[in-house]
C-alpha cells in the first residue's frame, strides 16, 4: 500500500504538506542554505572562540595572573607593614618588571645593543601557579643562580636570535654580567606582564640589583602576587582583597583579581570578537538577498500547487503556513549545518591561538554561542522570507481555471510586510541586546542598514532612469535598457551584491592603507626615531649633551617622567566610579605621568589656561577627552597615587592631544610644584631624517648602551613594526569575516540571475528566431551587467571611503589616505568579477537551442 | 447543466463565480440556499471544499504528490480522519488502484484526469465543476472521461455543471445554458 508514512500523516496539516512538497520537490533551496549555513557557522565559530577564550582566561586566571591576588606597588618598594599583612595571608611572591638595554659579551664594536623587557623573581617563590618551562628544563633556582661573577638568566628564543648568541653566551646589563642558562619556553604569568615591546629575559631579583637599574626614579613595576590557602572561591578571593584594601587604605596599590586578570585584553578581545560577530552577521545579512530569492523561486514554481489547494479547500492562511513550514525547515536544515560547522571552528582555531599567543584556549561545546547563532539564522531567515511568503496568500486561483496559474503578479499584503519589519526589529534588538558595546553595535547596525537602503535606492534610480531615457538607437543597448527597467529586474540584487562586495573590500584596503602609510611616515622624520627611558636625573644633563654630540641637527625633546595612578576623582575613590569609555584604559594600572612649567608640544590648550611658570600651587593640565570620561572640568580635583604618595591636584585646563605625532605627551602633565623634591627619571626623544637615517638608529644605540648602558632605547620603528604585525593580524581575521560576506553576496547574486532566466530565456530566444548571434546577446548582456556594476562601484567607493574614513580618523586617529590605484584595481576585479559571474549565470539561456524552447514558450 | 459558448463568452467566468473563484460585480450566488458571496476568503474557501468539487481542463493535480497524496489533499484540508482510506477508495473506484504511489508525471494524461475527478468526488460535493474536461485529452480517453463523469454524478446525485465547446455533450445535460458575450444567448433548454 502506497500510503504516507504513518510519521507523516501524524503531523500537523500544515507541516504534513509542507514535508510531502519538499519530499516531492527538494529543489531550489542551494542558495538559501549556503547564505544561512555560512552566516550561522561564522557567528556560531566568533562567538564559540571567544568564549572559549574567556573560560581559558577564568579557568587559568590564577596561573596568568600569577597568584589569586596581583598587587602593583607602582616604582615603590612594599612597606615593611604590607609585606607582613600579605605574608600572614597566604605564599607570597614579588617581582619587579623594567625595560633595559643588553649586550652580547665580550662587548664588540659592532654588537648591536638589544631592548629587553626584565622580569625579576625570586626563585624560591616564582612561580606560584603553573611551571616556568625553559629549554633545556631547569628549575628557576638553577637557570637563575649566581656562579662567580655572572647571574643565570632565562631569555626569549628571539632575543637569541636577534643578538645571534645561544645558550652559554654571556650578556651584559648595565655592569652587570650574566649568561644565557636557558631559553624561555613557556611562562605562565606572560599575559599579565602586558605585551612589551623587546623580547623578555628573567632574572634573580639579586641579578637585577646587580644591574644598578633600580635607582630611585627608574620606571619599574613593582608586583606582589599572593596565593590564597585552601582553594578559595572567587567571592572569597573578592573578600581578601576587599580586606587588604580596608586595612590598609593608603597603600595606593591597584589590586587585580584571578578572574579579571587583564581587563584591558579582556575588553579588547570582546571587542574583536564583537566586531567579527557583526562582520558574520554581515555575511548573513549579504545573503538575505540570496534567501529572498529562493524563496521568490519557491513561490513562483509553486503558484500552481499553491492555488490548487485554495481549489479544493485551503484557506489562504493555510497556503501561507504550508509555504512558511517548508521555509523554516530549509531554515532548520541549514541552520543544523551551519552549527556543525561552527561548534568546529573553535577547535581548529584555539590550536592555531595556543601557538600564536600563548593562550590558554581550549575550545569545547558551547551551546549559548550555538543558540545565539541559531537564532541569528532564523531571523534572517524571517527578515528576508516573510514578505515574498506573504505573495502565496493571494495567488489568484481563478487563474487555474484559465490555464495560466502563472499569470498576473501577487503584490505582498500589508500585515506581511508588518510581520517582516518585526522580525528585523527583533533581529536589531538581538543584536543590540547581545552586543558588549552598544554603541559600537548600533553605529553598525545603522552603517548596514543606510548602506543596503541606498543600494536599493541606487537601484531604483537605475532602473528608472532605464524606463525614463529615450529608447536606445543601438539594439543591443535597447535590450540592456529594458532589460533593467523591466519588472524582476537584475538591477537590484546585482546592485546590492556588488555594492556590498566592493564597500567591504575598498573600506578594508582604505583602512589597511591608512595603518601602512602611518607606518611608512616613521621614515619620514615627522616623528621621533627614539624614546630613551630611564635616564637618570642625575645623568640628564649629560645625556642630553651626548644626543647633540651624536646627532648636532636632531630635534631632542626632554620630559620628566614618573609612573603614577589615578586614585580618586572628584573626591571619589575609582572604584566606586562610573566613566566613559574613553576613559577606561586611563584609570586601569599606571600611567606616565609628568610636570612641566610649559605646555607640551603637539597639544593644544582648549579649556582653561596654562600656570605660570612660577605657578606654587598643584594644577593638572588633563587630556581633554579622558577629563570628558571621568566628567572632570576645570576646578575639579583628582587624586594619583606617585611613588606610594596620594597627590592631589586641580584641574586646570585640558589639551587636545595628537597622540599620533607620537612626540612625547601625557594624559596628565601637573605644575612642577606639585611634584617638588620628589625623585624621577627623565625622558627623551630624538627625531631626524635622511637616507641613512636607519644607519643613524643602529650606531646610536650602540653609542647610548655604551655609554649609558642604564638608559632604554625604544627604537620607535621597530615599535611600529610590533604594532605593524598585529595589525596585520587583526586585519587577516576582519578579511576572512569580510570575505564571508563577498561569498554569500555572490551567492545572492548568482541566486538573482538564475531566478531571472526564465524571461532572459523568452527574449534570448525569441531574438535568436530573428537573426541575434550569441556574440551579440554576450554584448547586449554585458552592457546592462556592466551598467548596473558601474552604479554599485561608483557607490561603493564612496560608501567604502566614507566607512574607512570614520574607522581611521574617529576610532584609530590616523590620517586618512587614499591610494587611488588599490581602489581602482578593487573596482575593476569586482567590476570583472561581476561579469564573469553575470555571464556564467547567463551561458545556458544562450546555449539553449530556439526550436524546443519556443514549443514550451 | 451543460454550459456552452464561443471563447470569451464568458463560461469559465461563470463556473468561477459559483466556485466562488470570483466574486460577481452584481448580483448574488446561493448554494443550498446560503449566499457565497456573502463569505470571505475563509470561509469560502472552507464551503468549496466540503461542497465543490472542480476539474480542470488541465488537469491540475500537485506535481510533489502522489495520486494518492492528490485525491487525499482536500479531504485532510477538512480535517477527515479517514482521507486515505477514503481517497484510496475513490481511486480504485475510477481503476487507478495499482496508481496510488504514481506521481503526476508518471500518469497518462487520461490517468491524470481521472485522479483529478476522484479528487473532485472524494468529499462527495453537492456540485461538481467541469472545465473542458476533455480539452487537453484525445477523443477516445475523453469520452471514457465524460462516461465516468456522468456515471459518478448520476450515482453520487451531485449536480454537474459542465463547461464544453461540444454541443454533443452538451446535449447530454439535463439543461443547456448557452452564453455569448457575457450574457445568456437563450433561454435555457430543458432536455426532454
Amino acid at each position: 500500500m502506497s500510503r504516507p508514512p504513518f510519521f507523516i500523516q501524524r503531523l500537523p496539516l500544515s507541516l504534513r504538506f509542507a514535508l510531502r512538497d519538499l519530499l516531492g520537490d527538494p529543489k531550489g533551496f542551494g542558495v538559501f542554505i549556503a547564505c544561512i549555513v555560512i552566516g550561522v557557522a561564522a557567528i556560531a565559530g566568533v562567538n564559540g572562540l571567544s568564549h572559549a577564550l574567556e573560560r581559558g582566561l577564568a579557568r587559568e586566571g590564577r596561573t596568568i595572573l600569577g597568584g589569586d591576588l596581583s598587587f602593583n606597588f607602582g616604582q615603590r618598594e612594599l612597606s615593611s607593614e604590607e609585606r607582613d599583612y600579605l605574608t600572614a595571608r597566604g605564599r607570597l611572591d614579588e617581582i619587579l618588571l623594567m625595560r633595559a638595554m643588553t649586550r652580547l659579551e665580550p662587548v664588540r664594536e659592532d654588537s648591536d645593543p638589544a631592548m629587553i623587557e626584565i622580569k625579576a623573581v625570586d626563585p624560591a617563590t616564582y612561580p606560584l601557579f603553573g611551571a616556568l618551562e625553559t629549554s633545556p628544563p631547569l628549575a628557576p633556582a638553577v637557570a637563575l643562580a649566581q656562579e662567580g661573577d655572572a647571574f643565570g638568566l632565562v631569555a626569549d628564543p628571539m632575543l637569541l636570535a636577534r643578538l645571534d648568541a645561544k645558550v652559554g653566551d654571556r650578556l651584559a646589563i648595565g655592569p652587570a654580567h650574566f649568561v644565557i642558562r636557558a631559553a624561555l619556553a613557556a611562562e605562565p604569568d606572560k599575559l599579565a606582564g602586558g605585551i612589551g615591546y623587546g623580547p623578555r629575559v628573567i632574572v634573580s631579583r639579586a641579578g637585577l640589583a646587580a644591574t644598578g637599574l633600580l635607582q630611585e626614579g627608574s620606571i619599574i613595576r613593582r608586583l606582589a602576587r599572593l596565593a590564597l590557602p585552601n582553594a578559595p572561591s572567587d567571592d572569597a578571593v573578592t573578600r581578601a582583597a576587599d580586606a587588604a584594601n580596608a586595612a590598609l587604605p593608603r597603600a595606593g596599590w591597584d589590586i587585580r583579581k584571578r578572574d579579571s586578570v587583564s581587563p584591558q585584553f579582556t575588553r579588547n578581545l570582546e571587542r574583536f570578537s564583537q566586531l567579527l560577530t557583526l562582520v558574520a552577521l554581515t555575511a548573513l545579512v549579504a545573503g538575505g538577498a540570496g534567501v529572498a530569492n529562493a524563496v521568490q523561486g519557491l513561490i513562483e514554481r509553486k503558484r500552481a500547487s499553491f492555488a490548487i489547494l485554495q481549489a479544493l479547500g485551503a484557506p489562504a492562511s493555510r497556503v501561507f503556513a504550508i509555504a512558511l513550514v517548508e521555509v523554516l525547515l530549509m531554515t532548520a536544515l541549514a541552520i543544523v549545518i551551519g552549527l556543525a560547522l561552527g561548534a568546529t571552528i573553535p577547535y581548529f582555531a584555539a590550536e592555531a591561538l595556543r601557538r600564536a599567543i600563548e593562550l590558554p584556549v581550549t575550545a569545547d561545546f558551547d551551546p549559548p554561542s550555538l543558540a545565539l547563532a541559531a537564532f541569528y539564522g532564523l531571523l534572517v531567515a524571517l527578515v528576508f522570507s516573510l514578505a515574498p511568503l506573504g505573495r502565496a496568500h493571494d495567488i489568484p486561483v481563478a487563474a487555474l481555471l484559465r490555464g495560466d496559474a502563472d499569470a498576473g503578479s501577487a503584490r505582498t499584503p500589508l500585515p506581511y510586510l508588518v510581520a517582516a519589519a518585526g522580525a528585523m526589529l527583533a533581529l536589531v534588538v538581538t543584536v543590540m541586546l547581545s552586543a558588549g558595546d552598544r554603541r559600537l553595535a548600533g553605529a553598525f547596525i545603522g552603517c548596514v542598514l543606510a548602506a543596503f537602503l541606498l543600494l536599493r535606492l541606487v537601484a531604483g534610480l537605475a532602473m528608472r532612469a532605464a524606463r525614463a531615457l529615450p529608447r536606445a538607437r543601438d539594439a543591443r543597448l535597447r535590450l540592456a535598457q529594458s532589460n533593467i527597467a523591466r519588472p524582476g529586474s537584475l538591477a537590484p540584487t546585482l546592485v546590492i551584491s556588488t555594492g556590498v562586495t566592493v564597500t567591504l573590500l575598498v573600506a578594508l584596503a582604505l583602512v589597511e592603507g591608512a595603518i601602512h602609510a602611518e607606518l611608512a611616515r616613521s621614515g619620514s622624520g615627522e616623528i621621533p626615531r627614539f624614546y630613551f627611558v630611564d635616564v637618570a636625573k642625575a645623568d640628564s644633563a649629560d645625556f642630553a649633551r651626548f644626543l647633540e654630540e651624536q646627532e648636532p641637527s636632531a630635534r631632542i625633546d626632554r620630559m620628566p617622567m614618573m609612573r603614577g595612578r589615578i586614585v580618586a576623582v572628584k573626591g571619589v575613590r575609582v572604584e566606586k566610579l562610573q566613566v566613559g569609555q574613553d576613559a577606561v584604559w586611563a584609570l586601569e594600572g599606571d600611567r606616565g605621568v609628568t610636570f612641566s612649567a610649559a605646555p607640551p608640544k603637539g597639544a593644544r590648550i582648549i579649556e582653561g589656561a596654562w600656570w605660570n611658570e612660577n605657578e606654587k600651587a598643584r594644577l593638572v593640565s588633563m587630556e581633554s577627552k579622558v577629563a570628558a570620561g571621568m566628567g572632570l572640568s576645570i576646578g575639579d580635583e583628582i587624586t594619583v597615587n606617585v611613588l606610594g604618595r596620594e597627590i592631589t591636584a586641580r584641574v586646570a585646563n585640558l589639551r587636545k592631544v595628537e597622540w599620533r605625532t607620537l612626540a612625547i605627551n601625557f594624559v596628565m602633565v601637573f605644575s612642577p610644584a606639585t611634584f617638588a623634591g620628589a625623585p624621577y627619571s627623565d625622558l627623551y626623544t630624538i627625531g631626524y631624517d635622511g637616507e641613512d637615517a636607519d644607519a643613524r638608529d643602529a650606531r646610536l644605540a650602540r653609542a647610548t648602551a655604551k655609554r649609558f648602558p642604564a638608559v632604554a632605547a625604544i627604537r620607535v620603528k621597530e615599535a611600529l613594526e610590533t604594532v605593524d604585525k598585529i595589525a596585520d593580524q587583526l586585519a587577516l581575521a576582519a578579511r576572512a569575516a569580510a570575505s564571508l560576506a563577498i561569498a554569500t553576496a555572490l551567492l545572492a547574486l548568482g541566486s538573482a540571475i538564475a531566478a531571472g532566466q526564465r524571461a532572459r530565456l523568452h527574449d534570448a530566444v525569441v531574438l535568436k528566431t530573428l537573426g541575434a548571434t550569441r556574440r551579440w546577446l554576450i554584448a547586449a548582456y554585458i552592457l546592462e551587467f556592466a551598467v548596473l556594476a558601474a552604479a554599485a562601484c561608483g557607490f561603493a567607493l564612496l560608501a567604502g571611503a566614507a566607512a574607512a574614513y570614520g574607522i581611521v580618523e574617529g576610532l584609530m586617529t590616523l590620517p586618512f589616505v587614499f591610494p587611488a590605484d588599490v581602489l581602482a584595481a578593487t573596482t575593476l576585479g569586482a567590476l570583472g568579477a561581476t561579469l564573469a559571474l553575470g555571464l556564467a549565470g547567463t551561458w545556458t539561456t544562450l546555449s539553449r537551442k530556439p526550436g524546443p524552447e519556443l514549443r514550451s514558450l | 447543466m451543460g454550459i456552452i459558448g464561443p471563447s470569451g463568452s464568458g463560461k469559465s467566468t461563470a463556473l468561477m463565480t459559483i466556485a466562488g473563484l470570483e466574486r460577481p460585480d452584481r448580483g448574488a450566488v446561493r448554494i443550498d440556499g446560503r449566499d457565497i458571496t456573502r463569505m470571505d476568503e475563509d470561509a469560502l474557501a472552507r464551503f468549496r471544499g466540503a461542497n465543490i468539487g472542480i476539474v480542470f481542463q488541465s488537469f491540475q493535480l500537485i506535481p510533489t504528490m502522489t495520486a494518492l497524496e492528490n485525491v487525499a489533499a482536500p479531504l485532510e484540508l477538512a480535517g477527515r480522519s479517514d482521507a486515505f482510506a477514503r481517497a484510496a477508495e475513490e481511486l480504485r473506484a475510477m481503476g487507478l488502484g495499482q496508481r496510488l504511489s504514481h506521481l503526476p508525471r508518471q500518469l497518462s494524461g487520461g490517468e491524470q484526469q481521472r485522479v483529478a475527478l476522484a479528487r473532485a468526488l472524494a468529499p462527495d460535493p453537492l456540485i461538481l465543476l467541469a472545465d473542458e474536461p476533455t480539452g487537453n485529452l484525445d477523443s477516445e480517453t475523453g469520452a471514457a472521461i465524460i462516461e465516468l463523469i456522468f456515471e459518478q454524478k448520476a450515482r453520487r446525485n451531485a449536480t454537474l455543471a459542465l463547461v464544453t465547446h461540444d454541443p454533443t455533450l452538451a446535449a447530454r445535460c439535463d439543461r443547456r445554458i448557452s452564453l455569448r458575450s457575457g450574457r445568456l444567448a437563450r433561454e435555457p433548454e430543458r432536455a426532454s
